[in-house]
């Protein structure tokens, strides 16, 4: 769902392109899997800047206890080199050995903000603490403990920006604990495919008007009581099998169908019907009209260039149109 | 108050935390900063932490870069400078305790562990005694813990979860601080230090005031332990020489200008005789170009890293300021003469200034030595005579040793022999010299340390600061200098017992003596044992010591190279085992699946065709195959076997862990008594 990110111009900054080109091949060969257990081989560890700050901290303490002949100046020097030596383990240690299982997200809307549930297993008797995950390039870091012989659920948060069927995309785990010298991170590519539907328009236009089941009455008539989608306000002494109760239910306000309209029109969204020039501009009204149509419990058509999807309504239903659209 | 600390939003809790430790680091400074750097980094750091319990913001950038402008002004007034070791210490104490004001970003509270780090070691500048050790470790601890809290970045966990990490990696980091330790070369300074680097360490001095010694009792901590060959001389014989001090102005004992003293030969004619005593001393620093060996040393001790040279007054001298503890190896003869034996010519040549005393002091004194003079009986008598008449005096005239004598006035020799007749030491060594002077005898004054005690524990000999004593030397016809120890007249026991006056101590002390002295004096030698064992092995860690454990190690003539080649290698070694163990732990090491693959590479040699995921169970099948008909008990033998490898895997009820290993052990045992199919 995340791009490539686009490459920087091999003429205006050619290092910097070398650099995304690196990162492309390095990616690419990773191995797609949803479970990652993290071994020596997929953790890696750089020092930050801190750990460079303690390396001259422990420098300046070395020429002190030098140049002052401080025995237990050594010895401070040396303890705190050990601790930091110990330190850079325990902090690999903190990834290394534990192991990553994504739980596959549900499909979700494009810009929409989703989440996805990776669960981390850690085996050992010792808790690891203070593990970072996020979507790789993001810097959006959802932080973790992880008991001993425990498992932590941490939820992702991410922006699929475009529709269509995507890979999750790469994830990185990183940590820091226990001195912030070092940075201990992995790649992970999960091999979960997700779909990503449109993302609705905001504020779409209402529902186009039904068309005339074959040979009926023009729409016109139907245009001028403003019924455009075979529902009206209930009335009193609508008959209780007119009212639209999935309706009620869901958004607690009493509609009827309205039975003449129901039985003349039927609801076609129709993908040249939208009046719009651009076909994700389209896709996405559509995508709105989806919706509403479903929120009434009307019945509704699809038609997509090279696929019409007949009326009818439910979650079933919706699902089909929905992934016509993302798939388009 | 301590339900409200548990209640604390972390952040103010972290915050309390982290200036409770740099309190803690600052502390054991504070004797030796400004007053002014003491009470505003001790201000700085309240401060803070009551805006952290009452959650305020934090200062503005002005009231910080004016704390600065003040903290340098002072730095510059008290100090004279910016630079140096002792406004450095008091500069950067001041910024720790400014930096917690400015504890926003994440970069700032590193900044606050390094500094932290650095004061620390700035502690040891002033002392490296056990207890400042300890207090730093206390202190490393601390920041670590501090350190690892800040990387614990969820919730609000236990600060002791973050001490237990602390800990643990300081406790597994100790090996490579101990092999470090060992083996990292020592190196001579690498450039010039400031020359206020040594300053602040007591002892002897090189004039003698009255009252300058009676400090020095107060202070018993340790000048020297010594380590005699065999048994130590018996106590009176222990008078270890410093400074001689030749002339008075009426106040003050100073040693005879160099000029001087060049008037008499270098050799001073020392001979010696009787059996040697052979020791070594651990000196501790004194900051002075002295070290201290027993009356009288003619061959040159042995002090690594020093030349040391004796001067014409038998004092042996090295050729720069004894800075840190240094051993060395020395042996004295307690029976010695020294000294011009003869005055040639017409007076006391070479020895005049022997006899000078200041005019317009101590009248009563020159009255006293005429008064003396006109007794017949002394009138023509020698030095010795006059000497033992002295003495005689001091011994029956109700004079008194005291530690304290009161302030003396100009006269001071006139108010000990005859207004307050008590007196320390040094008043006694004093008076008596001036009176000698008086009867025309060449009498001075010498400075040093006489006696000590032996530590049960470790059985080294202690000399400590409240040992520092002043004797007399007289110079007799034949004899040349003969010592006279006055202080012996006026109390016998100061010089040959154990006992002496103590000088007052702390409460706690004071009670636990009151209890029980004897617990009281072992713990004392326990703990100086400790302290003796903490400046051999740690402190007095030299490079010649290096050296010699290369040499232990079997290198034939070490340098400081070999250390360094012996180092790396180790480090390669260790590199190379952590390498290895990581390709080990790449492959295959489950036990379970081992055992598997070895009782399937069985079947494989018997002709049997299992692939390679096959499970027990499909083993045991394959087993009961190839027996089907002929040797059913062997078969199921091993079936029974192969199910049991299953069991202890995927039987659900039992606990995962429960003696799986004990199992596993079992069924491995029993692998080599199967009878497994043959080729």
């Amino acid at each position: 769902m995340t791009p490539a990110p686009s490459l920087p111009n091999p003429l205006t900054s050619p290092v910097g392109h070398l650099q995304g080109r690196f990162r492309q091949w390095w990616q690419s060969r990773l191995p797609l899997t949803d479970t990652l257990a993290l071994t020596q081989r997929n953790v890696y560890i750089l020092p930050t800047r801190p750990g460079f700050m303690l390396g001259a901290t422990l420098l300046v303490l070395l020429v002190a206890s030098i140049n002052y002949q401080l025995n237990l100046g050594y010895l401070l020097t040396f303890l705190l080199s050990g601790s930091a030596v110990v330190g850079m383990h325990v902090c690999h240690g903190t990834l290394r050995g534990m192991t990553l299982h994504l739980i596959a997200p549900n499909n979700l809307f494009a810009l929409d903000t989703a989440f996805f549930d990776v669960k981390l297993i850690n085996s050992r008797r010792s808790p690891r603490y203070a593990i970072g995950l996020s979507v790789l390039g993001t810097g959006h870091w959802s932080w973790t403990d992880v008991a001993a012989q425990a498992e932590a659920l941490v939820r992702i948060a991410f922006r699929p920006e475009k529709r269509g069927r995507h890979r999750v995309p790469a994830l990185t785990a990183e940590t820091r604990f226990p001195l912030g010298t070092f940075r201990v991170w992995t790649v992970w590519r999960p091999a979960a495919e997700v779909l990503v539907y449109p993302a609705p328009e905001p504020l779409a236009p209402p529902l186009p008007p039904g068309e005339p089941r074959s040979g009926g009455a023009s729409a016109a008539s139907a245009q001028a009581t403003g019924e455009f989608d075979g529902v009206r306000a209930y009335r009193r002494g609508d008959p209780m099998k007119l009212v639209v109760w999935k309706k009620l239910a869901k958004a607690d306000e009493l509609v009827s169908r309205d039975t003449q309209h129901a039985q003349r029109y039927e609801l076609w969204l129709d993908f040249v019907q939208t009046g719009l020039p651009e076909t994700e501009a389209r896709l996405r009204r559509l995508c709105a009209w989806v919706l509403a149509a479903d929120r009434l419990g009307v019945d509704y058509g699809l038609r997509l260039p090279g696929l019409e999807i007949r009326p009818s309504c439910g979650a079933a239903h919706r699902l089909a149109c929905l992934e016509a659209l993302a798939l388009c | 108050m301590l339900n409200r600390l548990k209640v604390l939003p972390r952040d103010a809790r972290d915050t309390l935390f982290l200036l409770a430790v740099i309190a803690w680091v600052i502390m054991p400074q504070v004797g030796n900063l400004p007053a002014w750097c003491s009470l505003l980094a001790g201000g700085v750091l309240v401060w803070r932490g009551w805006l952290a319990l009452t959650a305020r913001p934090l200062p503005g950038k002005w009231w910080l870069l004016g704390l600065l402008a003040v903290t340098l002004g002072a730095t510059l007034y008290t100090h004279r400078t910016l630079l140096g070791r002792d406004a450095g210490v008091t500069m950067i104490v001041v910024l720790l305790a400014l930096k917690t004001l400015e504890l926003r970003a994440r970069r700032d509270a590193f900044v606050i562990f390094f500094l932290g780090f650095f004061t620390m070691l700035t502690n040891f500048f002033f002392s490296q005694s056990l207890l400042t050790a300890a207090a730093m470790l206390i202190g490393l601890l601390g920041l670590l813990t501090a350190l690892v809290n800040a990387h614990m970045v969820v919730g609000r966990p236990a600060l002791m979860a973050a001490f237990r990490t602390a800990s643990w990696m300081t406790l597994l980091g100790a090996p490579i601080m101990a092999l470090l330790f060992v083996l990292f070369p020592r190196l001579a300074p690498l450039w010039g230090i400031p020359s206020d680097a040594m300053s602040g360490r007591s002892g002897l001095s090189s004039t003698m005031q009255i009252g300058n010694i009676a400090s020095l009792v107060l202070d018993s901590s340790i000048a020297m332990r010594i380590k005699f060959e065999g048994r130590p001389p018996p106590q009176p014989d222990l008078y270890f020489r410093g400074p001689v001090l030749s002339s008075f102005d009426g106040r003050e004992w100073r040693p005879l200008p160099p000029g001087l003293s060049q008037r008499m030969p270098p050799s001073s004619g020392l001979v010696v005789s009787g059996t040697a005593v052979n020791y070594e001393v651990t000196l501790e620093p004194n900051n002075r170009p002295w070290i201290f060996v027993m009356d009288a040393t003619p061959g040159t001790p042995r002090v690594p890293g020093f030349q040391p040279t004796m001067t014409p007054d038998l004092q042996w001298v090295v050729d720069r300021p004894v800075t840190d503890i240094v051993r060395y190896a020395a042996s004295s003869y307690p029976d010695f003469r020294f000294g011009p034996l003869s005055a040639k010519g017409n007076t006391l040549i070479g020895l005049q200034e022997y006899v000078d005393l200041p005019p317009g002091f101590n009248p009563r004194t020159l009255q006293l030595a005429a008064d003396l003079r006109r007794d017949p009986r002394l009138a023509t008598a020698g030095a010795a005579t006059l000497a033992a008449a002295v003495m005689d005096r001091l011994r029956t005239g109700g004079y008194r040793y005291t530690l304290a004598p009161g302030v003396t006035g100009q006269h001071s020799a006139d108010e000990f022999w005859f207004d307050t007749r008590e007196g320390f030491c040094e008043h006694i060594a004093s008076a008596f010299v001036v009176l000698m002077r008086a009867l025309d005898v060449p009498a001075r004054i010498v400075t040093g340390y006489q006696g000590g005690e032996i530590n049960g524990v470790d059985g080294f000999w202690a000399v400590r600061q409240s040992d520092a004593h002043a004797w007399a030397e007289i110079w007799q016809t034949g004899q040349g200098w003969v010592r006279v120890d006055p202080t012996s007249a006026v109390a016998p026991s100061r010089i040959g017992s154990l006992q002496r006056l103590q000088a007052p101590t702390g409460v706690f002390a004071g009670a636990l003596g009151g209890i029980s002295p004897d617990l009281a004096a072992r713990l004392r030698q326990g703990w100086e044992a400790l302290n003796n064992g903490w400046n051999q092995w740690v402190l007095n860690y030299t490079q010649s010591k290096q050296l010699d454990l290369l040499k232990n190690l079997g290198f034939e003539a070490p340098s400081w190279e070999d250390l360094s080649y012996l180092l790396i290698g180790i480090v390669v070694f260790v590199s190379l085992c952590g390498a290895a163990w990581t390709l080990w732990e790449r492959t295959q090491h489950d036990p379970w699946l081992r055992l598997l693959a070895r009782a399937r590479r069985k079947l494989v040699a018997a002709g049997i065709q299992v692939p390679p995921q096959a499970p027990p169970r499909e083993l045991a099948r394959q087993i009961k195959l190839h027996y089907e008909g002929a040797e059913t008990a062997r078969g199921q033998a091993l079936h029974d076997w192969l199910l049991r490898l299953e069991h202890l895997r995927y039987a659900p009820a039992a606990p995962a862990n429960l003696g799986a290993r004990a199992r596993l052990a079992t069924l491995r045992r029993e692998f080599n008594q199967l009878a497994w199919p043959d080729r």
